[in-house]
């Protein structure tokens, strides 16, 4: 029970890493991505959690009720936002791919790399 | 290298990582037991310092500003990267004209479907500018207004079709945005040092706390990050969707477009 | 509470691994957004509100559309390559 979250953690990075390692398809594999990527804030988000204690908002409590860590907070929130337009990049890297090599599946890209490299 | 020599290699290293694992996961606290102490201090000082009810909005803001001064250009960067990606192929002409595939068909909205988007459009962009303003008050602030904002342009989009949303979404207006957000954050740095003070350190008087005015230097960094992702995301969607459409000429009337 | 939150990790632990089973993309994006929606949910019940705003608008909305239009200009590209640029 106090491992949870922290077993939760591993087994999603580890689960994004089989994806990216199986993955046929370069749309798939960016999907992958992004579940390792949520591995981090399961981990951050659980180290920061306290039983019993309220959102660090100190709006309808007063200051000094015991809350949980904002900085965690504040790491995830920003990198949620930012790996978003990551994705993007990502996603638009496919769709180049695709143009130049009419093909998604990273096991067809190498030989027309090594031909389009003469 | 053989996807099944691939997935051998992989289950190899996982199977090497998971003693670590086990033995980092046995060390780390117990969950909900205990928080980190600089989070505990910042909890404890913050509200009585800075005015600010929202401890996520200050550490983003005033505490580790320079920070999300860093995020802010990564967003920029990553933005201007999938921007230029994209139009390197286009061709910088064409990006203030809706296209159109020719065999596209063209599929009637509903009614329903129209009215919903004009009643729910405003309403949430409405609620995206709340997020934005309330940032150092309630659960909010610039990421998260920004992205709603972001997501309420397109609504214009299924409700009014997409020649409808190119007209109301101006390319050049969400460049102006992006770019001018990230200056303005870059300017919260500055200006202080004009004073005397410190690189982004808080000069201007704090607020009352619970107020809406509250929190100083922050609501105006906090605007800049509003301004430069909601600028970004609708730049995003605006290229993508572009994407779709580009092996026709452009499309003439604004009406019937689907 | 203190059931909640475990099934909660669960649920995500779940919603996470279906990403990866589920190959195909178009499929995918379904299961994408809903692991936003279960984040979401999750990040909601850790007591970070500002989390939650932030991934039900990214990974619920945004996220999944980008996908999808990535996916379109793919089959568009596609339905160009087979029958010369006649739409789908």
């Amino acid at each position: 029970m106090t491992w949870l979250p922290y077993a939760v953690a591993a087994w999603l990075f580890a689960a994004g890493l089989y994806g990216l390692a199986s993955s046929r398809n370069l749309i798939h594999l960016v999907g992958c991505l992004s579940v390792c990527q949520s591995a981090t804030y399961v981990l951050l988000l659980g180290l920061g959690y306290r039983w019993g204690s309220i959102a660090p908002i100190f709006y309808d409590h007063p200051p000094g009720t015991p809350a949980v860590d904002p900085v965690m907070q504040a790491l995830v929130l920003t990198d949620i936002v930012v790996g978003a337009t990551l994705t993007a990049l990502l996603l638009v890297l496919t769709v180049q791919i695709f143009k130049r090599s009419g093909t998604l599946d990273p096991e067809h890209l190498r030989p027309i790399r090594r031909r389009g490299a003469k | 290298m053989s996807p099944r020599l691939r997935l051998t290699l992989l289950g190899a290293a996982l199977a090497g990582l998971l003693p670590g694992a086990v033995a980092v996961i046995g060390r780390l606290p117990e969950f909900g037991a205990t928080i980190a102490a600089y989070g505990e201090r910042i909890n404890a000082i913050v509200p009585a310092e800075r005015h600010v009810a929202n401890m996520v909005s200050a550490i983003n803001f005033d505490l580790r500003g320079l920070d999300t001064l860093g995020e802010e250009f990564m967003l920029l960067a990553a933005i201007t990267g999938t921007v230029v990606l994209l139009r390197g192929r286009r061709g910088e002409e064409t990006t203030d004209r809706a296209m159109r595939l020719p065999g596209r068909a063209i599929l009637p909205r509903s009614e329903a479907v129209v009215l919903t988007c004009r009643l729910v459009g405003p309403l949430l962009m409405l609620f995206g500018l709340y997020i934005v303003v309330h940032a150092t008050v309630t659960p909010g602030g610039g990421f998260q207004g920004g992205v709603i904002l972001a997501s309420g342009t397109l609504l214009a989009y299924l409700g009014e079709g997409y020649a409808g949303w190119r007209d109301v979404v101006r390319s050049h207006w969400l460049d102006a945005m992006e770019g001018g957000g990230a200056f303005l954050f870059v300017l919260c740095g500055l200006a202080p040092m004009l004073t005397g003070a410190a690189f982004m350190q808080n000069v201007l008087p704090l607020g009352t706390f619970r107020d809406l005015y509250s929190g100083g230097l922050m609501l105006i960094e906090n605007a800049g990050v509003a301004l430069a992702v909601c600028g970004g995301f609708t730049q995003l969607f605006l290229e993508f969707l572009e994407e779709t459409r580009e092996s026709a000429g452009p499309e003439e009337s604004g009406e019937d477009s689907a | 509470m203190s059931v909640l939150i475990p099934l909660l990790f669960l649920i995500t632990a779940v919603s996470g691994t279906a990403i990866v089973l589920i190959r195909d993309p178009s499929r995918q994006i379904f299961a994408i957004a809903a692991n936003g929606i279960v984040l979401t949910i999750l990040f909601t019940a850790l007591q970070a509100p500002d989390v939650a705003l932030s991934e039900l608008a990214v990974g619920g909305a945004a996220v999944p559309l980008l996908f999808l239009v990535a996916l379109m200009a793919v089959r568009a590209g596609t339905a160009d390559q087979e029958s010369g640029g006649d739409g789908r």
